[in-house]
């Protein structure tokens, strides 16, 4: 197995290969040459997260792709490469792409960091001047030079003399570390320095208005970390997140209530508000353009291509709505206010605030909204029948939703266990109330859309194709009604009652 | 794993050399390969620059007290390692007799080795014995250099006699020209008349030169020390033809 040390300080690559020690196990200089070495990752660190890490590594004769396992140090695959692409299923079939495709799905790769180097390539030989261990010494500028030890397999003694000297004669260190790490450290980043999940920690006795603008900071970061790559269109995920972090911050506007000042909260709530509607069009299409495969696969074999020209028109359309987006995003009115909300929540607040939930502990504002929605959820449900309209179900859609966040806010106030278990019961309601608005808003979309590219010149194969899709979205769209109604007995029984009430009431009657 | 035995009835005809040399072209393609020195001459191994020797002898390896895995060594080429030979594999006849079914035995050594190899190059010494039959029952293609001479019609009609009074039905004989100078007349009318009645001999002829004699001196395979001459051309179109030839086996 490959085995990585970290050099002391002070000691060069050159003073290395001077030394006796190594002079005397026989040790000679194949190669010297400068390298670039660049490791790539999703924005979700992603590959990180599986324990793998990329690097492209270039030298003036090669330019190679691995991947290796963070633990073992085995190389998990290795192609040549002189450019990445960006999305996994652009890469040429191959082991690397079949590691990085289930891991990185619809997210892109890009460059984390980049080191320059000078890499020394050193063969250690026997008697017979054949290679028993191979040495590779990365010397870099900022970080401490690295060595890597190649064994040769069969030839375990001699590698195991050469660690003895390594360590002892001249003082190398073992690591396990990947020199990835060292270096973010020296830029003051850390791998999984973003994440799409929400992770606030709460203490249960803060000021409510205090912890609310806590909230706000955690979803005001999101905001600012995806936006970026939602400008640049890097892939669907930035503008996902950015507008889930939206969607949070005006939640929680309308339901940590009397909390902040009414001004305060009206004015960015209509922000917020304003930018889920400029972000909208484009986050729609990108969902077409994500299920356009599967869109596809559920129509008849022989008039699957007739669906091409609805890509070219959806991509079309994507582009210019996307580019109508990034003028929003990068005009004086989303700074401004985006910037106006950031230095609000950095303001002290007040010591003794005159709105009327601004004193509670942010647990007992929690048991309070939560379960005070949790019982909108259940009244609202329970007045939906076979007969009731679509628009019933959207309103409930909306209200889960907004359980949802405050539970999520809030997780760290709560056992773990019992409110992850909690929020998945939940989930499962939402995903059929997901669904079914889904479902409806496609259907319809797709027949505006028809109507838009009749002007187009489009063949008719392909209306007939759409027209095919339309009644298969149809279809889906009445058996998620017709699931409704058990989803939600799922939801509303006792069990999952009383755990809510044990959970949010309670502790909420105690204040 | 797709087993290759380089094999002739004759010595001195380019087994090592032709083994070695088809070896470091898989590997240079990516293959996975592996070369076993079953010649107790230990030529394979001396190219390489390993021992010609393995813990506990042939006894010990035959007997089942070592694996296979244990014994091999990397070569100072990616993807490319040894089992070197051992002196004690000139009795090796004699230590399979000692086996049940002892042609079967070679072919349970090299069965813990079918996830980690694509090609293994069985190095096989001359003559017709236990252990070439042991050889026969693991390989999957039997490559057989022939040089053309009167005397070598006589060995590979031999061979092919062998294999189907064995009803060895799997193994595929793959019989090539090596050692050709094509400045003698004889050699050139021999291979003329040998290519009609044999179409099964490849296509590619492997020529007699200095540079392949010279292995003996770099201790490496061609393409080690020489970048691109006709020998390496040779063995590169070799192997091409030896790829294609079996096709639809290699898995």
């Amino acid at each position: 197995m490959t085995l990585h040390f970290e050099f002391p300080a002070n000691l060069s690559a050159e003073q290395f290969i001077a030394n006796t020690a190594i002079k005397q196990a026989n040790a000679q200089l194949v190669s010297q040459h400068y390298s670039i070495r660049t490791y790539y990752d999703s924005f979700d660190w992603r590959l990180y997260s599986n324990d793998i890490t990329c690097e492209l590594n270039r030298s003036k004769s090669a330019s190679s792709l691995t991947l290796t396992n963070l633990k073992t140090g085995l190389v998990i695959a290795s192609t040549e490469l002189d450019e990445v692409p960006k999305f996994s299923k652009q890469f040429p079939p191959g082991a690397v792409r079949s590691t990085l495709e289930p891991i990185l799905e619809i997210r892109a790769l890009l460059p984390v960091c980049t080191l320059t180097y000078e890499s020394y390539h050193l063969n250690i030989t026997n008697k017979d001047e054949k290679i028993v261990v191979r040495l590779l010494i990365e010397e870099h500028e900022l970080l401490n030079n690295r060595l890597v030890l190649q064994p040769v397999k069969g030839y375990d003694k001699a590698a195991k003399h050469i660690v003895e000297i390594l360590t002892t004669k001249l003082g190398l260190i073992p690591t396990d570390k990947p020199v990835l790490l060292a270096a973010l450290r020296l830029q003051g980043r850390r791998p999984n320095e973003y994440s799409s999940k929400l992770n606030i920690n709460l203490d249960p006795t803060m000021r409510a208005d205090i912890a609310s603008k806590y909230i706000y900071s955690h979803l005001l970061k999101a905001i600012k970390d995806n936006e970026q790559g939602t400008i640049a269109d890097t892939d669907s995920e930035f503008l996902h997140d950015f507008r889930v972090a939206v969607r949070r911050t005006r939640s929680g506007l309308s339901q940590i209530k009397s909390v902040l000042p009414d001004n305060i909260c009206s004015s960015y709530a209509d922000f917020f508000s304003w930018l889920g509607q400029i972000t909208g069009p484009t986050r729609d299409l990108d969902v077409y353009l994500l299920n356009f495969e599967h869109y596809k696969s559920c129509l008849p074999a022989s008039i699957r291509e007739d669906l091409n020209p609805l890509h070219d028109f959806l991509l079309a359309k994507k582009k210019k709505a996307h580019k109508e987006l990034a003028t929003k995003l990068q005009s004086t009115k989303y700074k401004t206010t985006l910037s106006e909300w950031e230095q609000y929540l950095k303001k002290p607040s007040f010591k003794k605030p005159i709105e009327q939930n601004a004193h509670l502990t942010i647990k007992e504002l929690a048991d309070k909204r939560i379960w005070k929605v949790f019982n909108r959820v259940l009244h609202e449900g329970d007045a939906i029948n076979r007969e009731s309209p679509a628009e019933a179900l959207h309103t409930l859609r909306k209200t889960c939703k907004k359980l949802r966040y405050l539970m999520e806010f809030f997780q760290s106030l709560y056992p773990e266990h019992q409110i992850k278990h909690l929020i998945k019961n939940l989930k499962g309601l939402q995903e059929v109330l997901g669904d079914f608005q889904d479902y409806a808003v496609q259907e319809h979309n797709l027949q505006l859309f028809s109507e838009e590219m009749m002007t187009l010149n489009t063949p008719s194969n392909t209306f007939l194709a759409m027209g095919v899709l339309i009644q298969n979205l149809d279809t889906h769209r009445c058996s998620a009604r017709k699931d409704f109604a058990s989803k939600f007995e799922d939801f509303k029984q006792e069990e999952n009652q009383s755990a809510f009430k044990s959970l949010f009431r309670n502790s909420s009657l105690c204040h | 794993m797709n087993v290759l035995a380089v094999y002739s009835i004759k010595g001195g005809v380019g087994k090592t050399s032709s083994a070695v040399n088809l070896a470091f072209n898989a590997a240079r393609s990516g293959y996975r390969t592996l070369v076993w020195d079953l010649d107790p001459q230990g030529a394979s191994s001396y190219y390489f620059r390993v021992k010609p020797k393995i813990k506990g002898g042939s006894k010990d390896l035959i007997a089942g007290k070592r694996e296979l895995d244990g014994l091999i060594k990397g070569t100072d080429f990616e993807n490319l390692d040894l089992i070197p030979a051992d002196f004690s594999f000139r009795n090796l006849d004699l230590v399979l007799d000692a086996q049940k079914k002892p042609t079967r035995q070679l072919k349970k050594l090299l069965k813990p080795l079918a996830e980690e190899y694509d090609f293994v190059f069985l190095d096989c010494p001359p003559n017709i014995s236990l252990l070439s039959e042991a050889v026969f029952e693991a390989s999957d293609i039997l490559l057989s250099p022939i040089i053309p001479t009167t005397l070598s019609l006589r060995t590979l009609d031999q061979l092919k006699k062998f294999i189907e009074d064995n009803s060895l039905k799997n193994l595929v004989l793959i019989p090539f020209f090596s050692m050709v100078d094509r400045r003698k007349k004889m050699h050139r009318e021999i291979m003329e008349n040998l290519i009609e009645t044999h179409p099964e001999i490849l296509a590619t002829a492997i020529p007699y030169a200095s540079d392949i004699e010279r292995m003996g001196l770099e201790r490496m395979p061609l393409g080690g020390y020489i970048n691109k001459s006709r020998s390496t051309k040779a063995y590169n179109e070799l192997w091409q033809e030896i790829l294609i030839r079996t096709a639809i086996r290699i898995q």
